[in-house]
């Protein structure tokens, strides 16, 4: 029972050590070591429980638990700019999937954000009222804009995985 | 394989209301959007009665500002496009393309860009040197001559620029205009010293449109 309570210890710390590894600051330190297909393994694997998936209007949304994250991808904030004003909606507001729920402003042009699922918002970024720039500079992490109840969990198998989704960018390249 | 150039058909309002440009540009939106047609990409251009509009940063611009400038005389409009307070008046050129950017780049950086070095492609016909500044727009040295503010919503471009031609200036006075403080206005007409009306820059504008975007151009 001591040995299994070791083993258990022992796992319970190395999968709290691989999230760390996640972070893309991380990864890119590790690039030289690493494989990059291990590299990818890694990163995709850790994230199971939040992984990403994309819509073609280049937002994401990372679920975790009941609540979805939301916010744009790096294709995304590299097309609009610097963003220097986040026009987010309410808390209460109730979204359908590819509604419009916002704006985001950069070089004097406003570009409407979509909802990637039907739900609720539970919260909006006030971060980026005095900070906008951190949908350019994190824009997976602090950058996020909006969080938001699951109403309908199946619209998540309609949205791409990472993989799709760099495919689908790579498309865009014309 | 040569690539067909993309067409843009201009479309000449001429002296209209804001509020009717507006409608104007939503009707051309929706049928970008209605996909059952292949709707052509547009550029209209007119002139407004005197009226100050915003952008989606609303905030500076409370209701007792609004009060403010409409009793100057001119109307006021909240709209939906990126940039801040900015004035349209008789003499000034108003080009509100509006484009499905899946027919150029899909990248709003990219559009404005273009639409900033179109300007400044016009004014070096009218031998005016124009520039980029870290504030959106056009200038002649620390002066605007053309403000921009667009809005775009999957893909299809609204809004657009406004070229001072021969407008009464002064209606600038009243605001900070695009809110940037210490820097001011200028217009083609102060730039040459002699009046330059909308229908002369109307030409070098639409070359400079189709060399800058490589389109062409048709008149319905």
């Amino acid at each position: 029972m001591a040995m299994c309570a070791a083993i258990r210890c022992v796992s319970a710390n190395f999968s709290a050590a691989l999230p760390l590894l996640t972070r893309p600051a991380h990864i890119r330190t590790c690039q030289n070591t690493l494989r990059p297909n291990v590299l990818r393994t890694l990163y995709t694997s850790s994230r199971l429980s939040g992984a990403l998936k994309f819509t073609d209007k280049h937002e994401w949304v990372r679920v975790e638990g009941n609540v979805g994250t939301v916010g744009i991808s790096n294709f995304a904030q590299e097309a609009l700019g610097d963003v220097v004003y986040c026009g987010l909606p309410e808390v209460g507001t109730k979204l359908e999937q590819m509604e419009e729920f916002g704006a985001l402003e950069s070089v004097k042009a406003a570009s409407e954000l979509y909802s990637p699922l039907t739900g609720e918002v539970t919260e909006i970024n006030t971060n980026l009222a005095d900070n906008p720039g951190l949908v350019n500079k994190a824009c997976y992490e602090d950058g996020w804009l909006i969080k938001m109840t699951i109403e309908k969990p199946a619209e998540l198998d309609e949205l791409m995985d990472e993989a799709s989704y760099e495919k689908f960018i790579k498309s865009l390249d014309s | 394989m040569t690539v067909a150039r993309a067409a843009v058909n201009v479309v000449r309002l001429g002296r209209i209301s804001y509020r009717s440009a507006l409608k104007v540009q939503q009707q051309h939106i929706k049928q970008h959007l209605d996909s059952s047609s292949t709707s052509p990409n547009t550029l209209l251009l007119c002139e407004h009665e005197p009226v100050y509009t915003v952008g989606i940063r609303r905030a500076p611009y409370p209701p007792e500002e609004e009060q403010r400038l409409k009793a100057l005389g001119a109307d006021f409009f909240r709209t939906n496009r990126g940039g801040l307070v900015t004035f349209h008046g008789p003499g000034q050129l108003v080009c509100y393309p509006v484009l499905n950017l899946a027919c150029f780049k899909k990248s709003v950086r990219w559009y404005v860009c273009e639409l900033e070095r179109t300007v400044i492609k016009m004014c070096s016909k009218f031998g005016i040197e124009a520039s980029t500044s870290p504030d959106t727009g056009v200038w002649v040295g620390d002066n605007k001559i053309c403000a921009l503010g667009i809005h775009c919503g999957r893909y299809i471009t609204s809004h657009g620029l406004a070229l001072n031609c021969n407008t009464d200036m002064s209606w600038f006075d009243n605001i900070v205009p695009c809110g940037i403080v210490g820097k001011g206005v200028t217009s083609l007409s102060r730039e040459l010293g002699r009046d330059v009306p909308t229908e002369e820059a109307v030409p070098k504008l639409l070359e400079a449109f189709t060399e800058q975007f490589n389109c062409t151009l048709t008149y319905n």
